[in-house]
């Protein structure tokens, strides 16, 4: 089932003469995991920020093309409606804070609250996504009291507790130590194996090719590829759009080794162990 | 982190007493002494205002309040009792400075008011926490949009000073005093104040956008985490606390 | 003389709950990473060496100063940080300007500031600049223009407080560019840093901060090596040593470059089997 159709997607914020967005189609089905990775300005933020219906409701500026999340088409359909569907998390997490709850308990519940969830189904939704996250002994802490990493985590509960059917993560582990950043993405790994579709700004590209099932390549607001991660992080021209391989394919490149199945490079620790430990010259 | 908040955690009965009882219980707090007049009135609201800041285990944090408006009380008694357009009789002399009877009686009608007040808000600040008050006007119709102003303006001012903060070391790190003479001060504030606005515009865009992507302009009946405090003893509380105000209404009517 | 010298150095903001404990380290020229899983006193630690956290116990020596008897201002002669936010600097509305005011503060002659500045702004590419306001330049840019205020005020010694945080992967190789040029000049550069992979390219020796404590103390090719205790502090170690470990690769490769001439290097030597 296509979960998200974009077509012809073009867009320019207000007072700029660039598009941000330019041309960009595509189609994910639901359950994926999509990473997307292109250089700093590529267009990333604002494609997530397109599938929440931000752009254009939120910023106004000039809008083409057409994007339908779930049936819906974002162009015409409101933001707090979509908010049922999408759920938008966002890469600095002190801002993400609502500001009016005392608690991180009831700073889950905000979104809830405003979407008029029953009180009873409230609280397992609000306690299965601490417990995701790992951020079950803070229920009682003020959120601003969390470390930059621990809010990083109690932002990304608060939009998992929505339960949306698709949720966008744009750069959500930036704060997050090596085996926290690991932790979370096996938080939304585990989601997206549930059927939630998952799409993901990151780069960290080691992690990109190891949790997706297809990667966009995001440049200068054009859609420059969307494949799997295999074929997109073997591509040659990948300098050209400023992205480096993970490194474990960088590696493989180095020794000449590809996988003999599919003529492409190794991406993951566990692939590129099974191609380098038995690698003659 | 400091919120701007007064609450004092002590999970107490009068804790447990809804904010709107204790809204009403302002109301009656001043209304009464006011229809009554007279002191007794006023002083009997006043003690039993004190008991319940007892039972609430807050007195402590009260007597400072009271403490600073002493200061702005004993003005108003010195020179009411001086100065008070109706004195007429010298109650006694204090170094050949007379003090009239007329003027204290008028300014300690002033204080027991005031303090009276004092200490009915106290017991709403002390024991509630400021987003169960707004919670609560929100449930009575208060626009959930101006509840998330009040609520979000006491934790988001203390969120700033913070910010300020961390602008002010990276400004000493770039060499720059902040302490010393006026001149220096003066100095700073630029560079210190540049980067808050900046940064408050900036972290104020963001914040909306992650308000509308938790649906807060939703138009959806909203619910609440907490559940109201329906129970008959906060019923039976504000039953008192009107009919405590109808009495002294028609108490003023009759005599 | 080593630049930066800790003795006994203790922490706490209240009594009972030690953020760093009783840590003795020396900091000689060598550029160094300081790691460690959030909350373990990293940020505390960089704060107490610029003096602005004065230390509960012990000593810090900046350049044979004690922080504990000199203000902020005058440490800042010494020690430069670059904050993680460079929108918690930025107020001029000229890139040129922002840059010349710590040089300007801490006491370089008019001439001297703008030398060092358009200096330190051609070392971070942005001399083409130096006339825009800084806010019409982007998140990335900014970050150029605060590590060139700080690099402009020519101290021994400066500090990085994450520079790879939303960095892509040409920011990345930029901000390494510039630490490398820096630890040329003979400065002694320190961060706090999540990325180990940049870490492992970068740094010359790594401290591995948990608890309030330093776990670890090496060159990087050693701190890397331990893997196990690595973990136990939440860390790991860089993608290339990991899979050299797996493969049982010897050496402790730090970068793609190490780990392919190792595994070729491994290859001859062995004899090859039809």
């Amino acid at each position: 089932m296509k979960k998200i159709v974009v077509e012809g997607l073009k867009y320019r914020y207000p007072l700029t003469a660039e598009l941000a967005l330019n041309d960009v189609s595509f189609e994910i089905e639901k359950g994926e995991f999509i990473g997307i990775i292109g250089r700093n300005l590529a267009g990333k933020s604002t494609l997530c920020q397109a599938l929440m219906g931000l752009v254009p409701h939120f910023y106004k500026g000039a809008y083409g093309g057409s994007v339908t999340v779930d049936g819906l088409n974002v162009a015409q359909t409101e933001i707090c409606e979509l908010a049922r569907k999408v759920g938008l998390v966002f890469q600095n997490p002190f801002t993400q804070v609502s500001g009016s709850k005392m608690t991180v308990y009831e700073e889950l519940a905000f979104g809830l609250e405003n979407l008029g969830v029953p009180r009873a189904e409230m609280m397992p939704r609000i306690e299965s996504a601490m417990a995701l996250l790992g951020i079950e002994r803070f229920g009682k802490r003020n959120p601003f009291d969390l470390s930059g990493g621990q809010m990083q985590r109690m932002a990304i509960a608060s939009v998992i507790a929505m339960a949306p059917d698709i949720i966008v993560l744009d750069e959500p582990t930036s704060q997050l130590d090596p085996q926290g950043s690991e932790e979370v993405f096996q938080a939304i790994q585990a989601l997206s194996r549930q059927g939630m579709t998952v799409i993901m700004v990151e780069h960290k590209m080691e992690k990109i090719a190891r949790y997706s099932d297809r990667v966009m390549l995001l440049d200068h607001g054009r859609l420059v590829d969307f494949d799997t991660p295999e074929r997109v992080f073997s591509r040659d021209d990948l300098a050209q759009y400023g992205i480096a391989a993970p490194i474990f394919a960088r590696i493989c490149q180095g020794l000449g080794i590809r996988t003999p199945q599919t003529g492409l490079y190794p991406m993951t620790l566990d692939d590129a162990y099974d191609q380098v430990v038995n690698w003659h010259e | 982190m400091k919120a701007l908040s007064l609450y004092q955690d002590n999970g107490t009965l009068i804790h447990r007493v809804d904010p709107i009882s204790k809204l009403l219980y302002i109301a009656a707090a001043i209304f009464i002494p006011v229809v009554l007049t007279g002191f007794t009135a006023g002083l009997a609201m006043l003690g039993l205002s004190l008991m319940l800041l007892v039972l609430a285990r807050v007195l402590r944090k009260v007597v400072p309040l009271i403490g600073f408006s002493m200061l702005v009380l004993i003005s108003v008694v010195i020179i009411q009792g001086l100065f008070y357009a109706g004195n007429r009789q010298v109650m006694f002399a204090l170094g050949g400075v007379h003090f009239y009877r007329e003027g204290l009686l008028f300014s300690a009608a002033i204080c027991v008011r005031v303090l009276n007040i004092l200490c009915a808000f106290a017991l709403l600040v002390l024991t509630t926490r400021p987003s169960d008050l707004i919670e609560s006007l929100v449930r009575q119709g208060l626009s959930p949009h101006f509840g998330y102003v009040l609520s979000s303006v006491l934790q988001i001012i203390p969120q700033m000073t913070g910010t300020m903060e961390t602008i002010t070391d990276a400004q000493r790190s770039r060499g720059m005093e902040t302490e010393g003479s006026l001149m220096v001060r003066l100095r700073a504030f630029l560079p210190l104040i540049g980067p808050v606005v900046m940064n408050s515009l900036v972290s104020t865009r963001e914040r909306s956008l992650a308000l509308e992507v938790r649906a807060f302009s939703s138009r959806a009946q909203k619910t609440f985490l907490n559940e109201e405090r329906v129970s008959t003893s906060n019923r039976v509380i504000k039953i008192v606390l009107l009919a405590a105000m109808a009495a002294a209404v028609a108490w003023r009517v009759v005599s | 003389m080593n630049k930066i010298e800790i003795r006994n150095l203790v922490f706490h903001y209240t009594a009972g709950e030690p953020i760093l404990n009783d840590i003795s380290l020396a900091f000689d020229a060598r550029s160094t990473a300081i790691i460690g899983q959030n909350g373990a006193g990293k940020t505390t630690f960089v704060k107490l060496l610029k003096g602005l956290l004065k230390p509960v116990g012990g000593d810090v020596v900046i350049n044979g100063i004690n922080t504990s008897d000199a203000t902020v201002a005058a440490l800042a002669r010494h020690i430069g940080l670059v904050f993680q936010n460079p929108n918690d600097q930025i107020f001029k509305n000229k890139v040129l300007d922002e840059v010349m005011f710590g040089p300007l503060n801490i006491g370089q002659s008019q001439d001297e500031a703008r030398e060092r500045a358009d200096a330190a702004l051609a070392m971070v590419g942005l001399a083409g600049r130096i006339n825009d306001n800084p806010y019409d330049l982007s998140l990335s840019e900014r970050k150029l223009i605060s590590i060139a205020s700080i690099v402009a005020m020519n101290t021994e010694i400066i500090i990085f407080d994450e520079p790879t945080i939303a960095q892509d992967f040409s920011g990345k190789e930029h901000i390494k560019a510039i630490i490398r040029d820096l630890v040329a000049q003979g400065k002694l550069v320190l961060t706090i840093i999540h990325d180990m992979d940049f870490v492992a390219e970068t740094f010359e020796r790594t401290l591995v901060f948990a608890q309030g404590r330093v776990l670890l103390d090496g060159s990087t090719r050693e701190v890397f090596a331990e893997e196990e205790v690595l973990r136990q502090a939440h860390l790991e170690p860089p993608h290339v040593t990991q899979l050299a470990h797996r493969t049982g690769l010897p050496g402790t490769p730090l970068t793609v470059e190490e780990f392919v001439r190792e595994k070729r290097a491994q290859g001859a030597m062995r004899p090859v089997t039809p």
